[in-house]
């Protein structure tokens, strides 16, 4: 039953080839087969969850590994394979602009679900060069979809695709001339093979291959220096796209580099320059942000400042580190989403919001919400993501690291509650555009929900990511497992 | 020091700086397609490189050959495969994004269009031009 | 300045990589899993050509994803090229002359064949469904530069591109539901060397060559169809 698994990667694949088959015989049909479709997946993941806890490995094509490629499926990977379909659905692209021909919209719809593939793929694999090929994936399908723009593909959608694709081509490039020192080194590409020659790579050369990888799969990550496409990006791309790619995908690329961080390379250098990376992006994310004349550009910024905490809880070694990392991840993976699904209606200049939260106050409560968590008021689960990421960072005596995080949530508060009291003030502005979509409103209620039985569940939620972060550390069981001999 | 690895090692190094530093310095963006193209060429055959040994026949099986010690790797070859389409894939997918914002914004420079598309940005934000995040460059 | 700082930049980064690549073992990899491969690649998977065996048999899933990366792509490209577009005018020369239209009539079968020589003997000898793929969507893109206006079928390009990408992963579905575990080998090995030897693997390899030259014949068109000429537009 566990080898189904695959199927969260392969079934979307095989949708997206077969989509524009499908609508030219009914648009409607393949509007509504995707959605079903992975929701059916969820539900299956959350089955072999139930089911069968144990980490078990794939040979794919039944050839053993190291030589074949073999997918390792822990509870950290079935996580990130629930949450792939469950947060795509949410996010599903309904409203197309009216004049769009259904040829387009279908091609809209298969971005999406090679998305979807490419980031089940990358939670499960277990090859290096397996994950640059996803990854890969993950990019072409994101250059399509900022590309096709928010309802209408305009000239500022082209240009910021267009420099985005520049950039994580050239990290790509990066990426696979890392790859390609690595097998210069080491001679194998499975991670549990190679986490058996970290002595190998714990050279200077070794360390570059890491540097070269970080800068390749740090696009996506919005690791600083390779994060300037951001805040163009989610601009000229659909609030849902932008979404779908600040929330999900970027923790799949985070992902990534952990698998290789934890298991390959776990000498301090390595940590300390995800620390270094991590403090620069959590500051110029937080100034620019604050200094940000519209929501959409705020949530941008603030997106990149969230990765940055992501990388300095990474760079605490051990349980502690890897927990705190995996709590603001997930945390983030439900509060920026949300976020962006009210700012579909509320984008654009932070002036023009001058009282919306009479009209929408639904919204305007879900916005509060999700900013409280944000800045980490207790005892919404914000607040204990940066309580776990504080205690391990004093743990180590990383005083900088702590002064910048606190900084950070001091700015943070302050340009959420102007945003805040600007919604809630007395004099109302004249707006021109609707309310609120039925489904954003509907999509950011659930993961409001989701956040409130959160922050209520906290202690079994916390327990649960104990476990899976003590799982996802210890490195002998990887290897055992994978190349022990299991099939 | 001109030996099989030097010329080798340096086709691909070569073509590496050329093509990433042609991307960081050009302005305009069909070069900067094309230094890509040269540093995915570059990436790709240092990938090769990775998979060669000395005096060894390619890894094809034949009915006359013998020894299978003295056959080139195979797998930094089938990476390549997999790496050049991808590169393929992706400047053909430039291209045709190329192709929209000449048509869309009537130039090629990356400067002018980064200026067109913030002043987009601002439009779309209702925002009054003077308090764009970023400040136009005349160039 | 800034011409300069990016010069010493490049020519610090060029020494870097020299030093690096000076390293390297070059000439003699440590090879941990190329010499398992080459020990029981022709047993595991039938092919002779030892790196099909790897990019269908040891590393399938690979071979997937890159498929899936030039399907989307094409979409993308497609994507991009349908938003956007002005009037569409086909104009230029409906005639590339004399010889440029002879030539792709003899070619064109050539063409063909080459190129599914290419893909069909994928596991004997170095080729397969990419390399042929690409030729075979060059074969289709020929008549297309002899007549400028003429238009292929994209919905045909469509289905085919859709149906043999949807057959590579059924293959692999069936080995997963009927074998154990997705992508598996299922047919008979055969002897090594003979055409139908290796399994499934030729059976992949066509899949990917049918694909390729779809997708690629239905790109290149679609930038045909973008038609600039009128501008005499000048690239500084």
């Amino acid at each position: 039953m566990q080898e189904l698994i695959i199927l969260t990667f392969a079934v979307p694949l095989l949708l997206a080839f077969l989509l524009p088959t499908v609508s030219r015989v009914s648009f409607t049909l393949s509007k509504l087969l995707a959605p079903l479709v992975l929701i059916a997946l969820a539900v299956m993941v959350g089955c072999i969850w139930r089911f069968h806890d144990e980490t078990f490995v794939l040979h794919i094509g039944n050839f053993a590994g190291p030589q074949g490629i073999v997918f390792y499926i822990d509870r950290l990977a079935l996580l990130f394979a629930f949450a792939v379909p469950v947060i795509t659905v949410l996010m599903w692209p309904w409203y197309f602009d009216r004049e769009e021909s259904s040829e387009l919209k279908t091609r809209k719809l298969s971005l999406t679900l090679l998305l979807v593939a490419a980031s089940a793929g990358m939670s499960l694999s277990g090859d290096i060069f397996n994950l640059y090929v996803f990854y890969e994936l993950l990019a072409v399908a994101s250059y399509g979809l900022i590309a096709g723009g928010d309802q209408k593909a305009d000239g500022s959608s082209y240009a910021a695709a267009f420099r985005y694709l520049m950039i994580s081509a050239l990290g790509s490039v990066f990426a696979l001339l890392g790859i390609a020192l690595i097998y210069f080194q080491a001679g194998t590409l499975n991670l549990a093979h190679l986490s058996e020659m970290k002595q190998v790579l714990d050279s200077p050369a070794g360390l570059i291959a890491f540097v070269f990888i970080l800068l390749g799969f740090g696009v996506k990550a919005e690791l600083f220096p390779v994060n300037s496409w951001v805040p163009e990006a989610y601009m000229a791309s659909s609030k849902r796209v932008a979404g779908l790619l600040a929330g999900l995908v970027s923790k799949l690329a985070v992902l990534a580099i952990i698998k290789v961080l934890v298991l390959i390379y776990p000498q301090d250098e390595a940590r300390q320059l995800l620390l270094v990376l991590g403090v620069i992006g959590v500051l110029i994310g937080e100034f620019s942000a604050m200094k940000a004349q519209d929501m959409t550009r705020m949530l941008s910024w603030s997106s990149i400042a969230q990765l940055g905490l992501v990388f300095i809880a990474f760079s605490i070694p051990g349980k502690a580190g890897m927990l705190a990392g995996l709590a603001i991840a997930l945390h983030h993976m439900i509060t920026k989403p949300a976020l962006f699904l009210i700012a579909e209606r509320w984008g654009g200049s932070l002036q023009q919001l001058g009282g919306r939260a009479a009209s929408s106050p639904i919204m305007a409560v879900l916005f509060v919400l999700f900013a409280l968590s944000m800045v980490g008021v207790p005892p919404l689960p914000g607040f204990w993501a940066k309580f776990l990421l504080l205690s391990g960072l004093s743990a180590q005596q990383a005083w900088l690291a702590i002064g910048v995080v606190l900084v950070m949530t001091v700015i943070e508060a302050n340009y959420l509650y102007r945003v805040v009291s600007s919604l809630y003030s007395k004099d109302k502005i004249q707006s021109t555009t609707s309310g609120h979509r039925k489904a954003d409103a509907f999509s950011a209620m659930i993961l409001g929900g989701i956040l409130i039985v959160a922050s209520i569940q906290i202690q079994t939620i916390g327990r649960t990511l104990e476990d899976i972060a003590s799982d996802a550390i210890d490195v002998k069981s990887y290897i055992s497992n994978s190349i022990g001999g299991s099939s | 020091m001109l030996d099989a690895d030097s010329i080798l090692f340096s086709g691909a190094i070569g073509l590496l700086v050329i093509g990433i530093g042609g991307m960081v310095i050009s302005d305009h963006l069909y070069r900067m397609l094309l230094a890509l193209a040269l540093a995915e060429a570059g990436a790709n055959l240092m990938l090769v490189l990775a998979g060669f040994k000395w005096n060894a026949a390619a890894p094809i099986v034949t009915a006359s050959a013998e020894g299978t010690s003295a056959m080139v790797d195979p797998v930094p070859q089938a990476m390549v495969l997999t790496a050049i389409v991808i590169g393929v894939g992706v400047q053909a997918l430039a291209l045709t994004i190329i192709i929209r914002i000449r048509n869309a914004y009537g130039t090629l420079s990356m400067r002018a269009i980064k200026h067109k598309m913030e002043q987009d940005f601002a439009a779309k934000a209702d925002l009054p031009i003077e308090t764009r995040n970023v400040p136009a460059r005349n160039e | 300045m800034h011409r300069l700082t990016s010069f010493l930049f490049l020519g610090g980064f060029l020494f870097f990589l020299s030093v690096l690549a000076g390293i390297m073992p070059f000439g003699d990899p440590p090879m941990l899993i190329g010499q398992v491969i080459q020990k029981q690649g022709v047993a595991e998977t039938g092919a002779a050509n030892l790196v099909t065996s790897v990019v269908l048999g040891y590393r399938g899933i690979d071979t997937l994803g890159e498929l899936a990366i030039l399907f989307a792509a094409a979409t993308a490209g497609g994507l991009v090229l349908s938003s956007g577009k002005r009037k569409s005018v086909v104009s230029g020369d409906d005639d590339a002359g004399f010889i440029v239209k002879t030539a792709a009539e003899l070619l064109f079968p050539l063409l063909v064949v080459a190129g599914l020589y290419i893909v069909i003997h994928g596991h004997l000898t170095p080729g397969g469904g990419f390399q042929g793929g690409v030729i075979l969507a060059s074969a289709f893109f020929l008549p297309l530069l002899a007549r400028p206006s003429a238009k292929i079928n994209h919905s045909v390009m469509s289905l085919v591109e859709g149906f043999s990408g949807a057959a590579f992963i059924c293959i692999g579905l069936i080995g997963l539901f009927n074998h154990g575990a997705f992508l598996q080998p299922f047919l008979a090995k055969g002897v090594v060397g003979e055409l139908f030897s290796a399994g499934t693997l030729p059976l992949l390899y066509i899949a990917v060559g049918l694909k390729v030259g779809a997708e690629l014949a239905g790109l290149l068109a679609a930038l045909n169809e973008e038609d600039d000429s009128k501008e005499g537009s000048e690239h500084a």
